[in-house]
């Protein structure tokens, strides 16, 4: 086995063990791309978005970090090449977390979308219609 | 008083009717039973009222020593009369009048009687607009011994219908009720007559026997009057046949004390044989008998309606309606526990074991196994238990008739617990730990501290009908409570309708989605309401004699779940609707006890680890948007509560919010 091979089997292994955490995600390093970061950002129909539960899948993710201190942010991994994650506070249209992946290249390889969003005051939204996540450089 | 008379009531009768009677009898009652459907009941009544009775047309024979009566003629009485020795003289056909003056008068009459007829004593008073509520008794010849009384009959008009058998001269007392009252208003009539068993309705007499039953179609009603006319001396029983089918639920609805009329007639299910007693009832609407039953085969089946009560007394008119009961989402029902004498309360504990308060064994009894274990009496010694509630502590409160709040530790030791409450009726604790209670001696909600330090009370005598009655706290927290036919909460001090039904709505519960359960024991059935009051299902369920109270079920860690159960008093049982109709979890209930775990595993359950139990689910629900599940709005709210929001969004909640 190839050291590059072993990395990428010791990489999954923690990436599967690990569990909820404000820097949760770990990934492969994938040879000859340029690891750094990519941002997922948040179209909304509303100004008043106080929590945001979505997904992402693609390509490999190191880590997440909210892109601001009025939002907190909590991750999961939910198998190999999918994070779900909850952002929670000024929920703002535009960039909401950055993503540490080992390719930048490969951003046009994720997809994200949004599962529940509620407003400042805890209610559910009933609609998800306006609302899109996407993932660039 | 009023106390004196509910205490009086309910503790001679711990029957359904004097169960029914509390809110009845507490205020401006409202009509508990569904009321006549047209004006054909009222109408009865009032032929009943004024047929005429049999006027002999002449004086009996022999001396009358203290002064002859004209046969149907009017006579007034002339004080003194206040004993036997001086009592007036009447015949039969004769109307006396007099006035019941001064207070505690007595009015003494004497008519000779003549062994076998079947004489009647009819008091005219309220019904004329004369405030004397009558009381009349009849005396055997000998002038001591009560043979006959009676207090309320049409109204509170006083009527007795005997059957003399001994010839002789007989004494009939009228007073005011508790010969306390008096005054130059309280007039009255008595109408002395023979009783006339005259054609009415649609029965065909004679109708004794199965052979000789009045037919009479599912989904039609019949109506007759019971009286032990010559012919049937001891009491009538009139037999009505009809046709059902198997698979179907039978309902029998007997309609007689609706009437306004003091009556209590009994029904009884009869198999094709005429013989075979399928199922009997007495007062399974009000003291009205109304009975179910799940017809095994088509066929012939007969219903049997007569007095319950002094079956050669007074006649009174009735109507049988015979229905096909069409099952509700709730329906099959299961039975969970039967013969639980009179079980009315209902409270489930946070191992999800059921508890029901026995109203006429004077217990509190477990039904194991989250309603599907043993039965065993948890406490015993608690006169006439009410209202359950398990605390914040894990102790089982029950109102007692006796006025007292009493604690019952997870060991089954009952001490007194709140006790300055006058008539605590039902009682609920709040997610908070707080208690709530209905007092109806001043018709007002008293909130305790979770340790039954007196807090406050709100009047609600503004809600009319009856209540507040039945109590449970609502999705927000804030109690809601029957005034017999409407709900009601009280929000922020205010008292605000929630909605209302024609039937009375006893001890309801919420599911997690905010629809109320009603258990409507006057109409034999569970509604189902959403939050506005909309009717979602009418019927949700049939398979219940007359419910009286609903709880949802819990599972072992606390959480409720989408089962629900009814007491059945009349059937002395627990039922459980069937689960498959019960679309969402119940509302919690009782003391919510704040959670021991972070923000981090709260997040990690929404985003799919385990580690939450579903009574942390619905905690964190209740703490944010309470719409029946956990999600991203009450991940927001709980890091809220811990602080654990960024600063620039940790403004508090929704406006109005009890956070």
């Amino acid at each position: 086995m190839s050291h590059a091979r072993w990395i990428f089997a010791m990489a999954a292994a923690l990436s599967v063990a690990a569990g909820c955490s404000d820097d949760p995600t770990g990934g492969p390093t994938g040879g000859g791309a340029q690891a750094g970061t990519v941002i997922l950002r948040l179209t909304t129909p509303y100004a008043d978005d106080g929590a945001v539960l979505f997904e992402v899948s693609g390509p490999p993710i190191d880590s997440a970090v909210a892109v601001n201190g009025s939002l907190r942010l909590f991750t999961r991994r939910a198998g190999g090449s999918t994070i779900v994650g909850v952002v929670v506070g000024v929920v703002t249209g535009g960039a909401v977390v950055t993503l540490h992946v080992p390719d930048v290249g490969a951003a046009a390889g994720y997809t994200a979308r949004v599962l529940e969003v509620a407003d400042r005051q805890d209610a559910l939204r009933s609609s998800l219609t306006g609302y899109a996540l996407t993932v660039a450089p | 008083m009023r106390f004196t008379v509910l205490r009086a009531a309910f503790g001679f009768l711990p029957t359904t009717g004097s169960v029914l009677a509390l809110l009845a009898l507490v205020g401006a009652g409202p009509a508990l039973a569904q009321g006549p459907a047209a004006g054909s009941w009222r109408e009865e009544v009032r032929r009943l009222r004024d047929m005429p009775k049999a006027r002999p047309g002449s004086a009996p024979s022999g001396a009358r020593p203290m002064g002859a009566a004209v046969a149907a003629a009017t006579v007034a009485e002339t004080e003194p009369n206040d004993s036997v020795r001086t009592a007036d003289s009447v015949a039969l056909g004769d109307r006396a009048t007099g006035v019941v003056n001064p207070a505690g008068d007595v009015d003494t009459w004497f008519v000779d009687l003549t062994a076998g007829q079947f004489v009647s004593m009819d008091v005219d008073a309220a019904a004329s607009g004369s405030p004397l509520d009558a009381t009349l008794v009849l005396f055997a010849p000998d002038g001591r011994t009560v043979v006959a009384s009676n207090d309320d009959f049409d109204g509170s008009d006083s009527r007795i219908s005997y059957r003399v058998p001994t010839g002789g001269r007989y004494f009939v007392m009228i007073s005011a009720f508790g010969r306390i009252a008096g005054g130059p208003e309280l007039r009255y009539a008595i109408d002395f007559g023979t009783v006339v068993c005259a054609a009415a309705g649609t029965e065909q007499e004679p109708n004794d026997s199965p052979g000789t039953a009045t037919p009479v179609s599912i989904g039609r009603s019949g109506s007759g009057e019971i009286c032990a006319g010559d012919a049937n001396p001891a009491g009538d029983v009139d037999y009505w046949a009809f046709t059902a089918e198997a698979g179907t639920t039978l309902e029998l609805d007997v309609d007689a004390a609706a009437l306004g009329l003091l009556v209590d007639p009994i029904l009884s299910l009869y198999a094709s044989d005429g013989v075979t007693q399928l199922a009997f009832n007495d007062d399974g609407d009000g003291v009205d008998p109304r009975l179910r039953y799940p017809i095994p085969a088509t066929g012939t089946y007969y219903a049997a309606v007569a007095a319950g009560a002094e079956p050669s007394g007074n006649p009174f008119p009735y109507t049988l309606h015979v229905r096909f009961l069409p099952p509700g989402p709730g329906d099959p029902t299961t039975v969970r526990a039967a013969g639980l004498g009179f079980p009315l309360g209902l409270a489930v504990g946070s191992t999800g074991d059921v508890f029901v308060g026995d109203v006429a064994g004077n217990r509190v009894m477990r039904i194991a196994g989250q309603g599907a274990g043993a039965v065993t009496t948890f406490a015993a010694g608690i006169q006439l238990p009410l209202g359950l509630a398990f605390d914040a502590f894990g102790n089982l409160l029950v109102v007692s008739f006796d006025g007292v709040v009493y604690r019952v530790t997870p060991e089954g030791q009952a001490t007194r617990f709140i006790t300055d409450a006058v008539f605590p009726f039902w009682i609920a604790v709040a997610p908070d730990g707080r208690i709530w209670l209905t007092d109806v001696s001043d018709r007002s909600l008293r909130r305790y501290s979770p340790t039954g330090e007196f807090e406050t009370r709100f009047d609600a005598i503004a809600i009319g009908g009856s209540g507040p009655g039945p109590l449970v706290i609502g999705p927000a927290g804030e109690p809601y409570f029957s005034n017999g036919t409407e709900i009601w909460k009280l929000v922020d001090g205010r008292l605000e309708r929630v909605f209302g039904d024609g039937f009375l709505i006893w001890a309801f519960a919420f599911d997690v989605a905010g629809q109320i359960y009603a258990p409507m024991p006057t109409a034999g059935r569970l509604k189902l309401f959403d939050a506005t009051g909309t009717v979602v299902s009418d019927p949700f369920a049939v398979g219940v004699e007359a419910p009286q109270v609903v709880a949802f079920g819990r599972d072992g860690t606390g959480a409720t779940v989408a089962r629900l159960f009814a007491t059945d008093p009349t059937a002395g049982r627990l039922i459980e609707v069937n689960p498959a109709g019960v679309a969402h979890a119940g509302h919690p209930v009782g003391f919510v006890p704040p959670p021991l775990f972070t923000a981090e595993v709260a997040a990690a359950s929404l985003l799919g680890a385990d580690g939450l139990t579903a009574a942390d689910l619905q905690y964190l629900d209740a703490v944010g948007n309470r719409n029946g599940r956990y999600d991203v709005g009450d991940l927001q709210a709980y890091l809220r509560t811990l602080g654990g929001l960024p600063s620039a969004a940790a403004s508090p909640g929704r406006p109005g919010s009890d956070r």
